[in-house]
């Protein structure tokens, strides 16, 4: 009780001395709950203090900020990107298994990419591999703020890059008659070379695992693996596989893959998860579904077919997905990827929690980003109408409470 | 000019010759957006014979007229691209550069699911013309989104000549040049045919020739450029950035017989002013609704809406989609919704696609509105033109169905409710 009343005090010493924020007559999108048409928010410190009708009791002398026709959301969250890396950057092409490399070692926080994202009204990112390594390193989640990457990390080793498909042997050549002149003349040069890469990597952590267990003495092994540590790590379940995986029997080898060494893994990019919602949905696998807006197959890696039916299909089975831009080529406009589902069927407020809460849960930070409700980091959008209307302008973008340039 | 225009009736009632029998089709629209004047609600659209008869709430259905229902939807004029660089067969750009010679309808393919798309998007009419990275890039040709042939398609041929000072190799200099010196070597060649010509009227009139009238004509490279040089014939000159807009303006001094229109690019925002002074017809390239510029010196960048900034500088705004599938620029709705955004008014940016690039064409009295006379090209949509979730249900062109969205098998295909 104590503790209580020592904390409503320092609640209170903060809101004093820091500056209150109100912003009131705006449309609230909490996503975390229901929406409010004539809404207040109050921010102090960086954080939501509270949401609330028009009736909600506020504190005195506090700023306000006039909203009355504009639309609140949360800052949104874009699940998967390269920004900050380049695409020599994000692959680790010395070896095809690299499960120890962050991402973090080589993001950018001046690639002019996050400011572009931010005025999109993109608040957090997560950054991952590339995609031109079967196991390709540990990504990591930004909020795009501050000028180091110190300061924008919001979650480190946020998920484990594994690659399917044809991607990662793509330009490896076999060694035939001559010597091999280059890192390319290698391992995997297949489709079934990839997945047993991906296999093979799991096997020899499970016997590192196995090997930690014996006892000391002049048996044991000696030498600590880094890698290894990260695979132990996803065997685990205490680190998420993020498996790209953009072809029908792709998906399924992800799914087979992580029930055979009992990891958890989510599929990353999912072109053909409409091929794949039942498996989808009893596994209970959820999806970081890219560019939900292309048309072109032809730009799609492994050929997969994009339906437009993809995210209803998957809605309507009750897969949880994420809808995001994806680690590969530019940058595209999350609101403008959410719109264009809205358009192929989605109903606003699941596409809307697609770029906001459900990548937080996913990513493990939704007790910081992705909804509003007191507590939660003051990441925001002000719109000037709704946001899946195309005429819709962002007014601004609030990260901690702060305006951003 | 006046030749066209007599081939461009004599083709269009060749295309309306089926409906002559006194076809009559009404539709009965919850809301019709005319473009020409106030919005109507619960309108009747009275086609016959593939025009337009009247247009308002009190027209009377006749008894024998074909009803479409659209009493939940809105109808609106199709869309009229200026300036289309696709539906053609191996590309839109010939590899070498001077190509003047050539001609979209020799590329174009019926076939092409750009013209599927067109349809699908509520685009009735396309100037079909060579992309930007020749010099001289062959000439285009106006059609309609259906046929089986480029015959059907056709609206008019010889619709103008690609110019582009885009320079493939880097150098603008040198891309100047060479367009200066070819349109002066053509120029050479038609003065050289006027003085043969009069040359052959003084040996005629003097008897020393048994020919009755002069034959020389310029090779069928030049044709085109002179053409162009005598105003027989449109120049649509891509202008990438504000450095070339001052070439535009002396091509213009330099040939004062010239029909120009310029396609700007995004970076040409910088010479609103002098766009304006041209008082040429601007149609913007797909890029321009918006756009990063990046300064060379910091490396910030700025968003910068050319439409908004030529639109503030008094430009009449014609607007382009982009032939990439990539893009949601390919979306009509799209790019006017990007202007809007960027603080374009509207009706400015419904105008941009319709009765704007139709009156470039010249054809504002067939098309780009919705008024007694006109051409019956109307789309009917779910719901108004600028909301993500609208669709066209159905197009017409010429009074006739052309596109229905329920047996549209590609959008089933992608939708997952084909039967496969």
């Amino acid at each position: 009780m104590r503790s209580l009343i020592l904390m409503s005090l320092c609640a209170t010493t903060l809101v004093a001395q820091e500056n209150v924020t109100v912003f009131r007559g705006a449309k609230i999108h909490t996503v975390a709950g229901e929406t409010i048409d004539d809404g207040v928010l109050v921010v102090a410190a960086g954080k939501v203090q509270l949401v609330g009708g028009a009736d909600a009791s506020l504190p005195v002398d506090a700023k306000t900020v006039d909203l009355s026709g504009k639309v609140i959301t949360p800052g949104l969250v874009d699940a998967s990107t390269s920004i900050g890396l380049s695409t020599r950057d994000a692959n680790e092409q010395g070896e095809e298994v690299t499960p120890q490399v962050h991402v973090l070692d080589a993001v950018n926080p001046q690639d002019k990419r996050f400011i572009r994202a931010r005025r999109a009204g993109v608040t957090t990112v997560q950054v991952g591999a590339g995609n031109l390594n079967v196991i390709g390193g540990l990504g990591a989640v930004l909020k795009i703020r501050g000028v180091t990457t110190r300061d924008m990390v919001l979650r480190d080793e946020s998920g484990l890059r594994l690659t399917l498909g044809a991607q990662p042997s793509r330009g490896n050549r076999s060694i035939r008659f001559g010597t091999p002149v280059g890192i390319f003349y290698r391992r995997p040069s297949t489709r079934m070379g990839v997945v047993w890469e991906a296999r093979k990597a799991f096997y020899d952590a499970m016997e590192y695992r196995e090997q930690k267990t014996v006892p000391d003495g002049d048996d044991k092994p000696t030498g600590f693996d880094p890698g290894m540590e990260v695979l132990v790590r996803a065997l685990e379940k205490e680190v998420t596989v993020h498996t790209t995986a953009q072809a029908e029997h792709d998906i399924r080898t992800a799914l087979r893959l992580a029930e055979e060494f009992g990891y958890d893994t989510l599929i990353e990019g999912g072109t053909e998860a409409w091929r794949v919602v039942e498996e989808l949905a009893t596994s209970g696998t959820k999806v970081l579904l890219s560019s939900p807006s292309t048309l072109d197959n032809g730009a799609r890696a492994d050929g997969a077919e994009f339906r437009y039916h993809t995210v209803k299909a998957l809605a309507d089975a009750g897969v949880e997905f994420a809808i995001q831009t994806g680690p590969e080529g530019t940058p595209l406009d999350l609101i403008q990827e959410a719109m264009l589902t809205v358009r192929n069927g989605l109903d606003e407020s699941v596409a809307l929690a697609a770029i906001t809460k459900i990548p937080a849960e996913i990513l493990g930070i939704d007790d910081r980003v992705g909804s509003l409700a007191a507590g939660r980091d003051a990441d925001f959008v002000v719109w000037s109408g709704s946001p899946f209307d195309p005429t819709t302008r962002i007014e601004a973008v609030y990260i901690d409470g702060e305006e951003t340039e | 000019m006046m030749f066209d225009r007599i081939l461009f009736a004599t083709t269009l009632s060749l295309l309306t010759a089926p409906a002559v029998a006194q076809e009559l089709v009404a539709v009965k629209a919850g809301r019709v957006i005319t473009m020409a004047g106030a919005e109507m609600k619960n309108a009747v659209v009275l086609i016959e014979d593939g025009r337009i008869k009247e247009v308002g709430a009190k027209v009377e259905v006749p008894w024998n007229a074909t009803v479409i229902d659209a009493s939940d939807k809105v109808v609106m004029p199709t869309y009229v691209l200026a300036h289309a660089t696709s539906g053609m067969d191996g590309g839109s750009n010939e590899r070498m550069a001077n190509v003047p010679f050539l001609s979209v309808k020799d590329g174009i393919d019926p076939s092409s699911s750009f013209f599927e798309e067109s349809l699908r998007n509520g685009i009735g009419t396309l100037n079909v013309i060579p992309g930007n990275s020749t010099l001289l890039g062959g000439v285009g040709m106006v059609v309609r989104p259906i046929g089986k042939t480029v015959e059907d398609m056709a609206v008019r041929d010889r619709s103008g000549l690609k110019l582009s000072l885009a320079a493939s190799s880097g150098n603008k200099v040198a891309q100047i040049r060479q367009l200066r010196r070819t349109l002066r070597d053509a120029e050479d060649t038609r003065k050289d045919l006027e003085r043969q010509e009069a040359e052959f009227e003084r040996e005629k009139a003097a008897g020393a020739t048994e020919k009755e009238k002069f034959e020389g004509k310029p090779d069928d490279s030049k044709k085109a450029i002179i053409e162009f040089l005598e105003g027989k014939i449109r120049g649509y000159l891509y202008v990438p950035s504000a450095a070339e807009v001052n070439e535009a303006m002396r091509m213009k001094r330099r040939w004062a017989g010239i029909d120009l229109a310029l396609v700007a690019g995004p970076k040409t925002y910088k010479a609103a002013r002098q766009l304006k002074a041209l008082g040429l017809p601007v149609i913007l390239d797909a890029t321009a609704m918006q756009f990063y510029e990046v300064d060379s010196e910091t490396t910030e960048e700025t968003l910068v809406s050319t439409a908004k900034v030529l639109d503030d500088a008094g430009v009449p705004l014609i607007f382009s989609i982009s032939t990439s599938t990539r893009s949601a620029q390919r979306y009509p709705w799209w790019q006017m919704a990007t202007a809007i955004r960027n603080g374009v008014s509207r009706d400015t940016a419904m105008r941009a696609l319709t009765i704007e690039p139709a009156k470039l064409l010249g054809l504002d009295k067939e098309v780009g509105t919705i008024e007694p006379g006109k051409i019956a090209n109307l789309q009917i949509l779910t719901g108004d033109p600028l909301k993500a979730t609208s669709w066209v249900d159905t197009v017409l062109l010429e009074g006739e169905i052309a596109y229905e969205r329920s047996t549209d098998a590609r959008l089933q295909h992608l939708f997952g409710t084909d039967k496969n």
